[in-house]
């Protein structure tokens, strides 16, 4: 009776070995930090599940699990409300929309409260677990395969100078102005180009409009550099009629003042990766444009009071 | 594009007859149209080193009188121009537009906002600054209103934000319409109280066009809602503040979820929605001559409203602010000092950035003036996967004494400038720190003739930027000149400046710069005004082969007519 015993259960459990299906996990290094920008990247995450060899049919659901490196599980796919599959003769690939359902999967204390506001896991390293398993008891299907990746959102530069509502001195800017800002955060392996917008603010516009409409005065692409010389060469004038008073009017006006004059200008910088894409998960306008800034060119130095008694 | 030429003739007429004899009714503001012509050539064919940097023809056309009566006004303001010249957003690479988009275009205003009392109907593009947190920066066509009985405070208005725009490759990036609606009602007394509470919401219609645009252009919906207070009390003491929550769903493809985040009945969540809020504060003190304000400002990460769309997220700003003048207001001093911290909420790596202002205003005596600045900013963040943590450093000094000196005949004025700029930035895999140096020196002379309408002034320039390995020299000349003609119906300007460049040893770079403004008082309310500058470069042998030497002509040429309704 104890051999029988024993060949069934050698027979039950090769026949279970037998019956496992091969997977393989494919995902980036450096992931999108927004979950959901996993599924929009489609290339962020691949699963694929290769046809039995022994030809095993049946229903199976893909089981996963978010871990911290020390092995924490911090989020798990609530397997009672995934989706159930059924194994195809041929090779069936999945990506993060269906291994990383966030509709049935749960996340745990702080976890779920990051992903709740701001749709991301905190800055960390992470491991993803991926196993199918057979409904109703779960049993595995397939081997467990892991990946390891690191999180960090992704902060656009913050533009320096010229600071918001700078006034830049006309004489200067005419010839060179200098741009600086911060750069993305984190540092990517592959250099990160910048791309520097200025546009004029035009009479009755404010400087988001202006941005959104006008046709940019500057468009300059720099790599890896954070710093960037602009020589307006003839761009940057006060002399014709759009500056915001009339340049004429400034220094030796119909009523016979001399004040100074200014434009408006803003800028802005939009961040590439190597492969030309707007940089920045979680940034609304998916177009990795930074928050504009003005900045003002004034003929400062023309700000000459004329005595009355000089005057006579 | 009739009807506003028939409005703009009704008005003009009615502004004519208006001033003839002391009517209750007037009529003030301006109207005008401008041309502006670009031009770009080249030389040698086949070099793209140099890019176009305005539009090669644009019309521009302003509308604004303001129609007024002892209890009702009538502002207009259209301002609209012929050509999209739309290079971020959703209007981007733009070419044929459609009515819709036209008239929802942010480069084109077309808004009537009749004001009767305290009651204000607003028609029209409009762009509405309910607060600092909830919206402020996108414009709306639609309709609305703005009611201010006494110190009541009731404002709607609802429309569309951005028409559908379809993708194309090479073109358009591509756009769902949306709609916006926006709500404020409170108490407000000006320059004493204020307590308001703003709603706002935007939602894109997924259905609007006939292909979604690729790549990470998503339907999305966003609601905000903040509440603002404001007191001001005895002593010049001041205080404001605004909390705001918003809920922002960032692909509306996903269907709505029991469980997701939501803000019913205002907006239905998904797996893609996120809440969080966002806070200001500001108290100080404002007198005649001594101001001194404190700000925070903190938004959380998953703050996000469609009224600021380029708004930073996840950062906490404290600014110290203070402004006061001395010696019989002789001496005028600006200064700031704060810090700003990014990635509050551990999402990314945490960046605290340094910002410090000064600027020093004295006049020492009838000649002399100085003016000194000093601006600072720091930007550390941590290492991350990489051995060094980011760090960048600027410093910026400036001094600049003016001398001003006089007889009967002439005012002289000499400003001499001078700004020293360090930028270190700190390398993160090897830890190096490259300094990148820049000093900027600027001689001014402004001779002004009392009894002469010229007006003449003179400038020189000189700039250095070393880097390790690179350096880069410029010197710059420049003279201007205006003076009135016809019996000062005409002013007369031209500007001329000439720039050496040299970059390490090769050879110079030359710029020549030429400008005019002729503007012309054709009539007491019509003046006519003309630009044309030119501005020529040409490239030492720093291109190399087969591009030494190359040029560039670009050329502006602006006209316009504007007319001045009343008197």
């Amino acid at each position: 009776m104890k051999k029988i015993f024993y060949i069934l259960s050698i027979l039950f459990f090769a026949q279970h070995s037998i019956a496992q299906v091969n997977t393989n996990l494919v995902l980036s290094p450096n992931p999108p930090a927004s979950l959901i920008q996993w599924s929009v990247s489609r290339e962020t995450l691949t699963f694929i599940v290769f046809p039995s060899a022994q030809g095993i049919r049946g229903e199976y659901k893909i089981k996963t699990e978010i871990k911290l490196s020390d092995g924490t599980v911090i989020g798990k796919t609530d397997l009672n409300k995934s989706k159930t599959y059924t194994l195809s003769s041929a090779t069936t690939i999945f990506n993060a929309a269906d291994v990383v359902p966030l509709e049935s999967m749960i996340f745990t204390g702080k976890y779920k409260n990051s992903l709740e506001k701001t749709g991301k896991l905190p800055a960390d390293n992470y491991e993803i677990c991926v196993q199918l398993v057979r409904p109703p008891d779960f049993a595995p299907f397939s081997e467990i395969k892991c990946k390891s990746f690191y999180l960090a959102a992704t902060q656009l530069p913050i533009l320096m100078k010229p600071y918001n509502e700078e006034v830049l001195d006309y004489d200067i800017a005419k010839t060179t102005i200098i741009f600086r800002w911060t750069p993305v955060v984190p540092t990517p392996k592959a250099l990160v180009t910048y791309k520097i917008l200025v546009f004029e603010v035009l009479e009755n516009q404010n400087p988001v409009q202006a941005v959104r409409s006008n046709f940019p005065i500057l468009t300059e692409e720099v790599r890896g550099v954070t710093q960037y010389i602009w020589q307006p060469r003839g761009i940057v004038d006060l002399s014709d009629n759009n500056a915001n008073d009339s340049a004429m009017q400034q220094r030796k006006g119909w009523d016979g003042t001399i004040k100074g004059g200014s434009k408006k200008y803003v800028w802005i910088i939009q961040s590439f990766d190597y492969l030309g894409q707007p940089l920045g998960d979680g940034n609304i306008n998916a177009d990795g444009v930074s928050e504009p800034v003005a900045f003002f060119v004034r003929q400062k130095v023309k700000a000459i009071k004329i005595k009355d008694t000089d005057k006579q | 594009m009739k009807q506003p030429i028939i409005c703009l003739f009704l008005l003009t007429s009615l502004g004519l007859s208006a001033q003839d004899k002391k009517p209750k009714v007037s009529v003030s503001g301006n109207m005008g149209v401008t041309y502006e012509g670009y031009g770009l050539n080249r030389n040698p064919t086949g070099w793209t080193g140099y890019s176009q940097r305005k539009p090669w023809n644009q019309v521009r056309f302003t509308f604004q009188p303001t129609i007024t009566t002892p209890k009702f006004s009538l502002p207009f303001n259209f301002n609209f121009n012929t050509t999209p010249t739309n290079f971020i957003g959703p209007y981007a690479g733009i070419g044929k537009q459609s009515f819709g988009q036209y008239i929802t275009n942010p480069s084109n205003n077309f808004a009537v906002n009749p004001k009767y009392k305290w009651a204000e109907l607003q028609l029209g593009t409009q762009y509405l600054n309910y607060s600092n947190l909830s919206t402020g920066d996108v414009g709306v066509f639609g309709a609305g209103f703005d009611l201010r009985p006494d110190v009541w405070r009731l404002k709607f208005f609802t429309g569309v934000s951005q028409q559908g725009v379809n993708f194309f490759s090479g073109g358009a990036n591509g756009s769902y319409k949306r709609k916006n609606w926006m709500a404020q009602l409170g108490m407000e007394k000006e320059d004493s109280y204020a307590l308001l509470f703003n709603f706002a919401k935007g939602k894109d219609d997924k259905n609007s066009i006939p292909l979604p645009p690729p790549g990470s252009v998503l339907p999305q919906e966003g609601f905000t809602m903040s509440v603002v207070g404001k007191v001001n009390i005895k002593g010049g003491w001041y205080f404001s503040t605004e909390g705001a929550q918003s809920v922002y769903t960032k692909d509306l493809f996903l269907p709505t979820s029991p469980t997701a985040v939501a803000m019913k009945p205002f907006l239905d969540g998904n797996t893609s929605t996120v809440k969080d809020f966002a806070a200001e504060g500001m108290i100080g003190r404002k007198s005649k001559n001594f101001d001194m304000g404190v700000k925070v400002k903190y938004i959380g990460a998953g703050f996000q409203t469609v009224g600021y769309p380029f708004m930073q997220p996840d950062r906490m700003d404290y600014l110290l602010n203070t402004r006061f003048n001395a010696f019989k207001n002789k001496t005028n001093v600006t200064a700031s000092i704060g810090q700003r911290v990014n990635n509050v909420s551990n999402t990314a790596l945490k960046a605290k950035q340094f910002i410090g202002n000064l600027n020093w205003f004295s006049q020492i005596n009838d000649n002399w003036s100085v003016n000194i600045n000093y601006n600072n900013f720091g930007f550390q963040s941590n290492s991350g996967i990489n051995p060094f943590g980011i760090k960048n450093v600027s410093n910026d000094f400036g001094i600049a004494p003016t001398y001003t000196w006089s007889n009967t005949k002439m005012v002289h004025l000499l400003s001499l400038s001078y700004n020293y700029s360090k930028y270190d930035e700190r390398d993160v895999i090897t830890g190096l720190t490259t300094s990148n140096n820049t000093h900027t020196a600027l001689l001014t002379y402004v001779p002004s003739f009392l009894t002469k309408d010229l007006t003449p002034d003179f400038s020189v320039m000189y700039f250095i930027n070393k880097l390790p390995g690179f350096k880069t020299t410029l010197a710059t000349l420049s003279t201007g000149l205006a003076l009135p003609a016809m019996k000062k119906k005409l002013q007369l300007r031209g500007q001329l400046q000439y720039t050496f460049s040299k970059n390490n040893t090769f050879t110079a770079n030359n710029n020549f710069i030429a400008s005019c403004t002729i503007d012309a008082k054709l009539n007491k309310k019509t003046t006519w005004t003309n630009f044309l500058s030119t501005n020529y470069f040409k490239h030492g042998n720093e291109l190399g082969l087969p591009f030494v030497g190359a040029n560039y002509l670009e050329s502006n040429f602006r006209t316009g007519l504007m007319y001045r309704f009343g008197k």
